[in-house]
């Protein structure tokens, strides 16, 4: 694939809506299109965390293996959406399993490359971490939602 | 409207407020676990016609009465469809009951969902749990007048993949080029292969086919769904007068007399169940509501 059909999936891609140009330029040097057949796992539970993915289409499940059960999961990230953000907080290793569920694409970007970029840049290191920020808020509120239950059966005397 | 006894039947049944008709159950079909949708075939085959997001009171006959929301028309039969989940003294009578057995309809009462104002824009449903019972004669709506909108998106949540309403429809819909659908659970099995978490994560997947700021929003669950869902529309720039809620209460009469259903200055069996956010929205954002 060429530079420029990378460049062009950045700017189609929602995290990075209102960006600088020259930003996205510089991200794509170090950022490849990536194909996962269903199944496949984009990243492990205790690995280095060493990319940051951009999803394009499909969908990836973020998964916890447990002994004698298996992997369960707990969420699902979409076409727009972003998967991983310990490839930005020491000591770089994920903390759970990533999958995808159905065929996915993903702008696949260089973690060691990006924090490098990013400690040169602190505007460009601003702009991403408050992305992520943002990302990692909505993860929570969607989280704390799955935990009320809200469908479970109402308390008290009904109809 | 929507008649339950052929499409060209024009006017509703007249009867008093207050005097459920003997409805004949013609099937009991469960749904999941706990719900299960009714088909009620009016007396003499007398027609009976509602609008989409209107609600009937339902009348176990030595039981209690419930406000149950009209889920849909049986394509071949006509005859009307209640979806219950069973959850109360009288629920759990309903989902009881037998093919032959009588119910006492009073209705059809309350404000509907704003299909013929939504002619022409995108329309984007947002349906949690049993929410999507009384949306369901609203999407039925859209697809039959198919050509009078423009894109439709179809947000649906449930708790586990075993939770899913109308499994075969919803294929259906899933299988349709003019209809996006988009389904997640809570918490999914080793099967499921779907999308995993609240349906509000699904806003993003909405927000790439439809331009959110002009479309009409309707949307049924939850409370606090439709409040988290509310807040995010907003963020998003959606009007607040282009969504819609259908709100639940305790509805005993019907016809705003008992007032049991009091939301404010409004009473939601005769000013809603379906409201404009705008109408609503410091209701459900105020804790003694």
């Amino acid at each position: 694939m060429s530079k420029a059909e990378i460049l062009e999936a950045l700017r189609q891609h929602p995290f990075t809506h209102h960006m600088d140009e020259a930003w996205k330029e510089s991200l794509a040097e170090m950022a490849r299109l990536q194909t996962y057949a269903p199944d496949t796992l984009l990243l492990r539970e205790g690995r280095a965390a060493d990319a940051f993915f951009l999803i394009i289409d499909g969908i990836v499940a973020i998964e916890m293996f447990i002994p004698q059960r298996g992997p369960v999961r707990l969420q699902t990230v979409s076409a727009g959406e972003i998967v991983g953000w310990s490839w930005a907080l020491p000591p770089y290793r994920w903390e759970f399993d990533a999958r995808a569920l159905v065929e996915t694409r993903a702008v696949v970007l260089d973690a060691a490359a990006l924090r490098a970029r990013m400690s040169q840049d602190c505007a460009l290191a601003a702009w991403i971490l408050s992305r992520l920020l943002s990302v990692v808020a909505g993860r929570l509120k969607a989280t704390r939602l799955q935990l009320l239950d809200i469908y479970a059966l109402p308390e008290g005397r009904l109809a | 409207m929507i008649a339950a006894t052929g499409p060209e039947a024009p006017v509703a049944v007249e009867q008093d407020l207050f005097t459920p008709l003997p409805f004949q159950v013609t099937a009991v079909r469960r749904e999941t676990a706990d719900t299960f949708t009714l088909r009620l075939r009016p007396p003499d085959g007398r027609p009976f016609s509602f609008r989409p997001g209107q609600f009937n009171m339902l009348y176990v006959f030595g039981v209690g009465e419930v406000a149950i929301s009209i889920s849909g028309v049986h394509p071949r039969t006509h005859d009307l469809e209640h979806t219950v989940r069973a959850v109360g003294y009288v629920t759990r009578a309903l989902v009881r009951l037998h093919r032959g057995d009588m119910v006492g309809v009073r209705g059809p009462y309350g404000r509907g969902w704003p299909v013929e104002e939504a002619r022409g824009r995108d329309v984007l449903i947002i349906a949690g749990g049993i929410g999507l019972a009384p949306l369901r004669p609203a999407l039925r709506h859209l697809m039959v007048h198919r050509s009078n909108y423009e894109r439709i998106v179809l947000l649906y949540g449930a708790r586990t993949p075993r939770d899913l309403l109308y499994r075969l429809e919803l294929e259906r819909w899933r299988g349709r080029f003019d209809l996006h659908t988009f389904v997640t659970v809570d918490r999914g099995d080793e099967a499921w292969r779907g999308h995993i978490g609240v349906v509000t994560t699904l806003l993003p997947l909405a927000e790439r086919l439809l331009d959110l700021r002009h479309a009409f929003v309707m949307m049924c669950g939850p409370e606090i769904m439709m409040r988290v869902a509310a807040r995010e529309l907003e963020n998003r720039g959606v009007p607040p007068d282009q969504v819609f809620v259908s709100l639940e209460r305790n509805m005993k009469c019907g016809v705003a007399m008992c007032g049991h259903c009091q939301l404010g200055p409004l009473f939601i069996c005769q000013d809603g169940p379906v409201f404009p956010l705008s109408q609503v929205y410091t209701f459900m954002e105020t804790r003694e509501f």
